[in-house]
């Protein structure tokens, strides 16, 4: 049987040489991998991420131990949440989640403020919870003896054309969705402010550090994406557009 | 009675005239050089194992990842709410990086955008492009190519592309995923290999000088 004698006296031959080639091909699979994923270094827009547990340790505040803190807040942020300078941004009737993650970014660093991060600092994940139910609570209208900022006049009517285009449908052909989709009142994602009635300074200021990334704990490169796209023009137009009022229509706001 | 019946009945007989002299198959005494004996248990163990090894390492065209990878990671599942905090959708990782034989892409599909917003790749080698949404579905087509990609939260989905000429595509959703689907449109630029490797990794993904 030559055959058979041939597999008799290679059989363990194949075997002492091909086992040790499969380890190594697997010790060599494995290193592979390894450096695979061992990419750039990795880059943590915000610590803040929409889990269950975020959100209902974000919407868990006591309004009333928040209106205690909120003091604090008064004299940037205005009594009744809008402040009398454009550059600080309004607070009354945001979502309780945006105020909160704003506040634990401002407190991890993610997002840079001389003011606020220092103040963030020194608040809890539940004083934050506080501040944001507070704040989220307070009704917009104005009233005689308020010294609100917003809103304030466009500087240039032709802006009114162009933002209420990028606000109501976007532009198709730069993939630019419309601000109303995320921002209200048609639709709402989860971290995003309504902006009907935000101050316009405010609002530059954010495009701008969007767009040069300046600003970036954005979730997912959202709103860098779409501030890197919008022209200067566009920047100042949605933001002048904003800052006056135009974003909520059948709501006339009482001018100073 | 049946056709298949009394066809299955001659071509067995027809089997067992040329096997051997119309007994039944003896299974007990099988000759030793055409049976089951150790030495070919090993042989075929050896064989078997070989392959495994084959498919824990080898990363076969067609398919998403090694079998090893398929083991470690599981079947391709993300958690969509923490893509920017762990794992490869991270925001430094995502846009197209060079690979061993190609280029692999990284995208997320969130409302109302593709992540990175326009993709520069070049032509001439194979692209993966992997994908995984971070709220609801959507799908990614390719303008000028038949592909077509469902990107389901919680899952990574991968397909496989060339691009033969260069040019540029366009990214539409093609997945009803809210109020601002209709503008959901991102680039696909691709360019030549030489110019692909003159671009920075912050280049690779933005078209704003192009």
């Amino acid at each position: 049987m030559p055959r058979g004698r041939w597999l008799t006296r290679n059989s363990g031959g194949l075997h002492w040489r091909i086992g040790p080639t499969f380890v190594v091909l697997v010790i060599a699979g494995v290193v592979v991998m390894g450096s695979d994923v061992a990419g750039p270094p990795v880059r943590i827009p915000s610590n803040v991420a929409w889990t269950a547990e975020t959100i209902a340790m974000a919407s868990s505040g006591d309004a009333f131990r928040g209106s205690l803190i909120g003091r604090r807040c008064d004299r940037c942020h205005g009594r009744e949440g809008f402040s009398s300078s454009p550059s600080v941004p309004n607070l009354a009737s945001m979502d309780r989640q945006v105020i909160w993650k704003q506040l634990e970014d401002f407190g991890s660093g993610k997002r840079s403020s001389h003011v606020m991060q220092p103040i963030a600092k020194s608040l809890s994940l539940q004083d934050s919870a506080d501040v944001a139910a507070y704040y989220s609570m307070m009704p917009i209208f104005s009233d005689p003896q308020d010294d609100r900022a917003f809103p304030q006049p466009l500087s240039d009517p032709r802006h009114e054309a162009v933002a209420g285009r990028l606000i109501g449908s976007g532009d198709g052909s730069r993939g630019l969705p419309p601000c109303q989709a995320c921002h209200g009142p048609i639709g709402f994602v989860m971290g995003a402010p309504s902006l009907a009635t935000q101050n316009a300074n405010y609002l530059l200021e954010q495009l701008d550090g969007f767009a040069s990334g300046s600003r970036a704990n954005d979730i997912n490169m959202r709103m860098r994406s779409i501030a890197m796209q919008l022209t200067e023009d566009e920047r100042h137009a949605l933001a002048e557009s904003y800052g006056a009022g135009v974003a909520e229509s059948g709501f006339r706001y009482a001018g100073k | 009675m049946c056709r298949y019946d009394s066809l299955g009945e001659e071509s067995s007989e027809r089997l067992s005239n040329s096997n051997s002299k119309n007994t039944p198959p003896d299974h007990e005494h099988i000759p030793a050089e055409s049976g089951w004996d150790a030495r070919k248990r090993i042989r075929v163990l050896l064989i078997s194992v070989a392959l495994i090894c084959v498919w824990l390492t080898v990363r076969f065209p067609y398919e998403a990842e090694s079998g090893l990878e398929h083991l470690l990671n599981g079947p391709n599942q993300v958690n969509p709410q923490t893509l920017h905090l762990r794992g490869e959708f991270v925001e430094s990782n995502l846009g197209p990086a060079e690979e061993s034989g190609g280029v692999v892409v990284r995208m997320i599909a969130e409302q109302y955008l593709f992540v990175p917003h326009c993709v520069v790749v070049p032509t001439g080698v194979p692209i993966r492009v992997r994908m995984t949404s971070a709220d609801v579905v959507h799908m990614l087509t390719i303008s000028g190519t038949n592909d077509e990609v469902k990107v389901v939260p919680g899952y990574i989905v991968e397909t496989r592309m060339q691009f033969d000429r260069e040019g540029e595509h366009q990214m539409p959703c093609r997945e009803f995923c809210g109020p601002g689907h209709y503008t959901m449109r991102s680039r696909l630029i691709a360019v030549s290999q030489e110019q692909f490797r003159k671009l920075s990794p912050q280049e690779r993904v933005n078209c704003a000088s192009r």
